[in-house]
């Protein structure tokens, strides 16, 4: 699998390369001339996913630090459906001059993968900012008493013969599906994936011992791990956040693959004009930096690892991610288009 | 709990900014829910950056008000013009309307009026009481194989309304069904019937798809009697149900309450399916399954005491496990979080203040369902002395606004105005549009829990039976369902 996956060191890229921290972003220029006039009336922000999730969070955060910066409204354009491709094709069609801008999530990234005719967010668009990165983890609930932890649990997952399930949104080619895939092939164990596109449902399943395990990413089990329901038993990621550092990595448990990455940002088209993209770069690099958006991230875990890319970083990170999952859906058997 | 009611009471109407807000979400929710396509989300995500500036009770409570008064507001456009504000209205408008076509309108708006303060109130009082159990041994006994029973079992008596033919309402429920496998399946993310189109990868979305079935295709058939000198102005009755009627009603009352109750507590469901199974199980259970959806007072009781019934009992999972029943309370938790708070059982005890003036909030919000319905009803009712002229357009043009405005798409008009031309001509035909619907937004949800609870029984269909509440209601739907195919061949058999 080490093999397979060679060329992407992302780990690597995670822990040193592109790592910008919200101290260095802080040394930006605080203000930014408006390019002639630019902008001079409200911007429109695509969400390819409804106000309530996760991604919908992100951009009414990024979009209030912005508007506290810069005095520019932000109107939020839900386009839900088809796993984020629905808000994609919106937001390509709308025209490029800068006051419409996309969010998205690392979709857009395995989406183009599977099928090269879809955008390619490192090509295609321009990244303003990626500010949030976040890894995954297992989940047990935390009164369990058949396994409780992951050596035990992968005893007892091969003992039921692959009647042991986890909860996931094991949509075909997503993130989860293909960590997944890598889990079950290192340990040679056999566990059935349910697929749940809803978080509530998802974790309801886990506390309600409707399933036996949970894949999840560590901010939106917040609640439930400081209420002490759910415990990490497997960390997806090259080394311990100091956050969860009783948590063993897959990589320690024996498991020799790079850990995939749930990243959100923000986007413009690639052919907006040049000086609104640089006016752009500098607002969502900033707000960023606004104390309320400091302050979100850090209510969803978001600040165990570094979480940001400047558009640099974020072009590498969303260039290797498909690569790695190009390799990986051949690897699989799947049709790359 | 009598304690804690009174001092959240004392908490939410000691301070007149607290009074300003509470005021504020009912009236807001009332006209927000009222208005097809501008739902109650639509001003919670409007009001979600402007509650960080409130004290964190303010915040949660302004959302659960919004809450329990926009689950109401759509029942009005529901039953005066077939435009039901969002999915769970949409039962309310199978006898609604009929009911405002045979001069009953203030009947039937009086009576959604009553029993959505009834429903509320009742499911307030259950939440102030129960809360920690009840989510306890709901997460625990009803996964997505219960979930997807109980939809069979709801479709199971979805043949008896409104068709002509039995035969014509199992049409119109596959129908419906069918409609729900376009975009995306459920499990795999495998695109199903989108033509190449990536705006259907999304599926037919609900709100535009009820819109063509119900307002515009009763455009067409208002039109088509006008064109052809048949047309009657509906009458404008102030005749509100008396206490006698709604007594008599007590069992069904009763129902939808448990009904709405128990599919509202359900994490993911909420209140659209509680109108709907509600509905369902009030023709079941009557004697006269015939005349439901032609203005039957007892379908429109139905389904408003259990949309309304649902929203208390949606609290319950969110307060006490941090699990949202639906987007309005998935926002809610964003609330929460804006405050550096977590719903679930730690916040039962790092802040009980809070909780409680949340529930004495949505106590009086229910409350002020009945007494601002009450004396706004009489003025509403008027806007039925608006000729069909001047109506229609009015009508048309709030419909392709409400469809449009939902996700921004011309897709979503497109397949309204469709979905009216096809609701047109299948009504004309006699098959059953509440069917059609109820096919639609069901299929959707059973499918999901189908899917899921196969894979979680590791696709042995036997194991479905050992699940005892899971057993029992895919039990009662075949049953149901033996009862109908055999009331339909001898119906066909008399009639030959």
């Amino acid at each position: 699998m080490r093999n397979l996956l060679g060329a992407t060191a992302c780990v690597a890229v995670i822990s040193t390369a592109s790592v910008v921290s919200a101290f260095e972003c802080k040394r930006s220029e605080a203000n930014f001339d408006k390019p002639s006039g630019f902008p001079e009336r409200a911007l429109t922000m695509v969400v390819p996913y409804g106000p309530a999730g996760g991604s919908g969070q992100v951009a009414a955060a990024m979009a209030e630090a912005v508007t506290e910066l810069t005095g520019i409204p932000i109107n939020r354009d839900h386009k839900p459906g088809g796993s984020g491709t629905v808000g994609m094709t919106a937001y390509m069609a709308a025209p490029a001059d800068g006051y419409n801008v996309l969010e998205h999530i690392d979709d857009a990234s395995s989406a183009h993968a599977l099928n090269s005719a879809l955008p390619n967010p490192a090509k295609d668009l321009i990244p303003l900012a990626i500010s949030q990165v976040t890894f995954s983890q297992i989940y047990i609930r935390s009164n369990e008493t058949r396994f409780t932890d992951w050596p035990s649990f992968v005893a007892w997952v091969k003992a039921q013969d692959g009647k042991a399930t986890i909860a996931n949104v094991s949509k075909e080619g997503s993130m989860e599906r293909v960590t997944m895939k890598f889990i079950t092939d290192a340990t040679d164990m056999s566990i059935q994936q349910i697929s749940f596109d809803k978080g509530a449902p998802r974790y309801g399943a886990l506390l309600g011992g409707q399933v036996d395990a949970l894949f999840e990413q560590p901010g939106d089990v917040g609640n439930f791990l400081e209420a002490g329901q759910f415990k990490p038993i497997l960390t997806i990621f090259g080394e311990r956040p100091d956050a969860f550092a009783e948590v063993p990595t897959h990589l320690e448990s024996g498991m020799d693959f790079d850990a995939l990455l749930r990243f959100r940002g923000f986007y413009v088209h690639a052919d907006a004009p040049a000086d609104r993209v640089e006016w752009l770069k500098w607002a969502f690099q900033r707000g960023y930096c606004e104390d309320s958006y400091q302050a979100f991230n850090e209510s969803k875990f978001m600040t165990v690892i570094d979480s940001y890319r400047e558009t640099e970083g974020a072009k590498d990170l969303i260039t290797r991610s498909i690569a790695q999952y190009r390799d990986v859906y051949k690897a699989m058997g799947m049709e790359v288009q | 709990m009598i304690e804690n009611f009174l001092a959240g009471s004392a908490a939410l109407f000691g301070d007149p900014f607290t009074i300003g807000i509470f005021v504020f979400g009912v009236i807001g929710g009332m006209l927000f829910g009222a208005i097809p396509g501008v739902s109650m989300l639509t001003l919670a995500a409007i009001l979600l950056p402007f509650t960080a500036a409130l004290e964190p009770a303010q915040g949660v409570m302004l959302f659960a008000v919004i809450y329990c008064t926009g689950t109401y507001g759509g029942a009005i456009t529901a039953i005066l013009f077939n435009i039901p504000g969002s999915a769970e209205n949409a039962p309310t408008a199978f006898d609604g309307y009929p009911m405002t076509q045979n001069g009953q309108s203030g009947k039937a708006v009086g009576a959604a009026v009553l029993c959505s303060a009834i429903g509320g109130i009742a499911s307030s009082l259950i939440m102030m009481a129960a809360t920690e159990p009840l989510a306890n041994w709901a997460i625990r006994n009803i996964g997505p194989p219960e979930i997807f029973a109980l939809v069979f079992f709801g479709l199971a008596v979805a043949s008896s309304i409104g068709a002509r033919t039995i035969w014509k309402g199992w049409m119109s429920v596959l129908i419906g069904l069918l409609i729900a496998t376009v975009g995306q399946d459920p499990v795999g993310g495998i695109n199903r019937y989108n033509f190449g189109m990536v705006d259907l990868a999304a599926g037919i979305a609900f709100v535009p798809a009820i819109l063509g079935f119900f307002a515009v295709s009763e455009i067409f058939v208002q039109a088509e009697k006008k064109a052809s000198g048949k047309y009657k102005a509906p009458k404008v009755s102030m005749t509100f149900p008396s206490w006698l009627e709604l007594w008599m009603h007590k069992v069904a009352v009763l129902r939808s309450i448990i009904v709405g109750f128990l599919c509202g507590i359900l994490p993911g469901i909420g209140a659209t399916l509680a109108a709907f199974m509600s509905y369902g199980e009030a023709v079941r259970w009557s004697k006269t399954p015939e005349e439901f959806g032609k203005g039957k007072l007892e379908g429109v009781i139905s389904a408003e005491t259990a949309n309304n019934a649902a929203t208390g009992a949606a609290m319950i999972p969110l307060l006490a496990l941090g699990l949202p029943g639906g987007a309005l309370t998935a926002m809610m938790v964003a609330v929460f979080q804006m405050h550096d708070l977590q719903p679930g059982p730690l916040v039962f005890m790092l802040s009980p203040d809070l909780i409680w003036i949340v529930f004495a909030a949505m106590f009086y919000a229910n409350l002020s369902i009945l007494v601002i319905g009450l004396v706004e009803t009489k003025t509403i009712l008027n806007l039925l002395k608006i000729p069909f002229q001047f109506l229609a357009p009015l009508i048309l043009m709030l419909a392709t606004t409400g469809a449009y405005i939902g996700r921004g798409l011309v897709l979503d008009v497109i397949v309204m105005f469709l979905a009216g031309i096809f609701g047109y001509l299948l009504r004309r035909s006699g098959f059953s549009i509440p069917g059609i619907v109820l096919g639609l937004i069901l299929g959707k949800i059973g499918e999901q829990n189908f899917a899921q609870g196969m894979q979680m029984v590791h696709y042995d269909l036997g194991t479905y039976f050992s699940r005892p509440i899971c057993a029992f209601l895919i039990a009662a739907g075949v049953l149901t369902l033996a009862t109908s195919l055999y009331r339909a061949f001898k119906s066909t058999k008399a009639s030959a």
